[in-house]
């Protein structure tokens, strides 16, 4: 995998708490991302802990002291069953979808390596999570679950959507957060406004 | 069957604000007016009354302008002209104003004349930007490409500022053309002014029943002043309306103000506000014109004799 360096390595996104950018509304809502992190009310902790081995390969976040917390907002997500309000045809619905995906991945694991994903390697993880996402597994442990789907449409989308719903994400990537009260002036290519964040050369 | 949806009464203050603010507006004029005090025969107060108007013109197109062209980043280098010689012109048609006895100079005259061949080439530049745009003549692209009759503006100011040097000189114009002509154009420049604040208030849905005002008021007065080229007895109903224009374009910036108040975050958020907001230097253009035609009228009116 590739060193990922930050175009912005000096830009803050909650340098905009106090500014015009942000009002009374933007600051609850980030200030809960940042500070309500919800415990564990769903998943079991074994589940817990095997998602957060999965994540860690997904979204590995080495440059962190503290990472971007991502299970706990998925466990919230199941704990208070807030679906996208959609489903794939044939996929189940979310709550039996990460038990079932879990549940079979933990299985699949034991059965190929002799040990849980938790105690893999990193590369044995990588190829594993590759098979999940190629389709390649047994259909013993995923009965009619499309596998493809699971990966792609739930794990990886909400484990991005998280991590990317983060300011600490957001200082990374030189987004301003939401764009109320202060949007976008200059809309063309290549413009910047004078309250957006300034790439530097890397 | 649902019922009709009957949409939310707006909980603006919209009657005491426009109320308030043409009140204020009104009063500045009268103070302006009173302040206004031109020296000479009517040829003399013509003229520093269209330098006046040329003055205001620059002053209004030079900040508005800056604004816009500080907005589009000044990725192209000539969007530093128009501002500049906005400024330029300023400084001419001010000099015109207030030292007619300097008339006779050279320098003043050709400023402004080249100040009026900027609106021309600006016209050029911001016409080629719409048209390089996808969809060429649209009504997106005459809303958000360059406006391609903002610079008409500084054609306008040069041609007054031209025309006032010209009545300045010493000779009587009273009897010859000039008045009469320069009255249509201070129609021409009204209309113009007009299409361009229809279109933008357009834009704007009209969201402010106010924003009528300077599609409604400034036509009439176009009308009128047309008229009194012609017949030097319209300029009696020319004067109230011109008057009217006038006050409108002072209270034009505070309409405005309250506009940006209206935004998104208000005035607290005035960085992006003051780009996106209804323009604040532009409305002043509808003073220049008026002020301009104010002082031609008694010029149109002594014809009559």
């Amino acid at each position: 995998m590739s060193e990922f360096r930050s175009p912005y390595p000096s830009y803050d996104v909650l340098d905009k708490w106090d500014s015009p950018s942000w009002n009374d509304q933007t600051r609850e809502a980030v200030g809960r991302r940042l500070d309500d992190v919800p415990k564990r009310h769903f998943l079991t902790a074994e589940q817990w802990s095997l998602l957060e081995a999965i994540v860690a390969r997904l979204m590995p976040q080495p440059d962190r002291e503290e990472p971007v917390p991502i299970v706990p907002w998925i466990d919230d997500r199941l704990q208070k069953d807030r679906r996208p309000g959609y489903r794939y045809a044939g996929m189940p619905p979310m709550r039996e979808a990460w038990t079932a995906g879990l549940a079979a991945i933990a299985a699949e694991c034991i059965d190929r390596f002799g040990k849980p994903f938790e105690e893999l390697s990193s590369e044995d993880q990588d190829g594993y999570l590759t098979t999940i996402q190629n389709g390649e597994v047994s259909s013993q442990f995923w009965s009619d679950m499309p596998v493809q789907c699971f990966f792609s449409e739930l794990l990886l989308k909400d484990v991005l959507e998280i991590y990317y719903s983060h300011p600490w994400a957001w200082s990374e990537i030189g987004f301003g957060g939401p764009a109320s009260p202060r949007g976008y002036v200059r809309t063309g290519f290549n413009e910047r406004d004078p309250w957006e964040a300034e790439a530097a050369d890397v | 069957m649902l019922a009709p949806r009957e949409p939310e009464p707006s909980h603006r203050p919209l009657i005491p604000v426009a109320a308030a603010t043409l009140v204020a507006a009104g009063g500045i004029g009268w103070l302006l007016q009173r302040a206004w005090k031109p020296e000479g025969d009517i040829n003399h107060r013509a003229a520093q009354a269209l330098s006046a108007g040329a003055a205001i013109l620059c002053a209004s197109v030079a900040l508005d302008s800056a604004l816009e062209h500080y907005r589009g980043k000044f990725k192209n280098r000539a969007m530093f002209v128009g501002p500049t010689m906005a400024l330029l012109g300023l400084g001419a048609a001010t000099c015109l104003a207030f030292r007619p006895d300097r008339a006779k100079d050279r320098l003043p005259k050709i400023a402004l004349i080249a100040v009026g061949a900027t609106g021309l080439i600006g016209m050029g530049f911001h016409s080629y930007n719409v048209l390089k745009r996808p969809g060429e003549i649209d009504t997106l692209n005459l809303f958000y490409a360059a406006p391609v009759g903002a610079p008409a503006a500084l054609t306008l100011a040069g041609l007054y500022g031209v025309i006032a040097g010209e009545m300045l000189d010493g000779s009587d114009f009273v009897e010859t053309r000039l008045p009469q002509l320069t009255a249509g154009l201070i129609a021409f420049s009204l209309l113009g002014t007009v299409a361009e604040a229809g279109l933008f208030h357009f834009r704007g849905a009209f969201q402010d029943p106010a924003m009528y005002a300077p599609v409604t008021i400034p036509p009439l007065a176009a009308v009128a002043i047309g008229a009194a080229a012609l017949s030097p007895r319209a300029a009696d109903f020319a004067k109230p309306l011109l008057q009217a224009t006038a006050v409108l374009g002072i209270a034009g910036p505070i309409f405005h103000a309250y506009g940006i108040h209206r935004n998104m975050g208000g005035w607290y958020n005035w960085s992006q506000m003051i780009l996106q907001g209804p323009p604040l230097p532009a409305p002043p253009a509808f003073l220049g014109i008026a002020a301009a035609g104010l002082g031609l009228l008694p010029a149109l009116r002594e014809r009559e004799h």
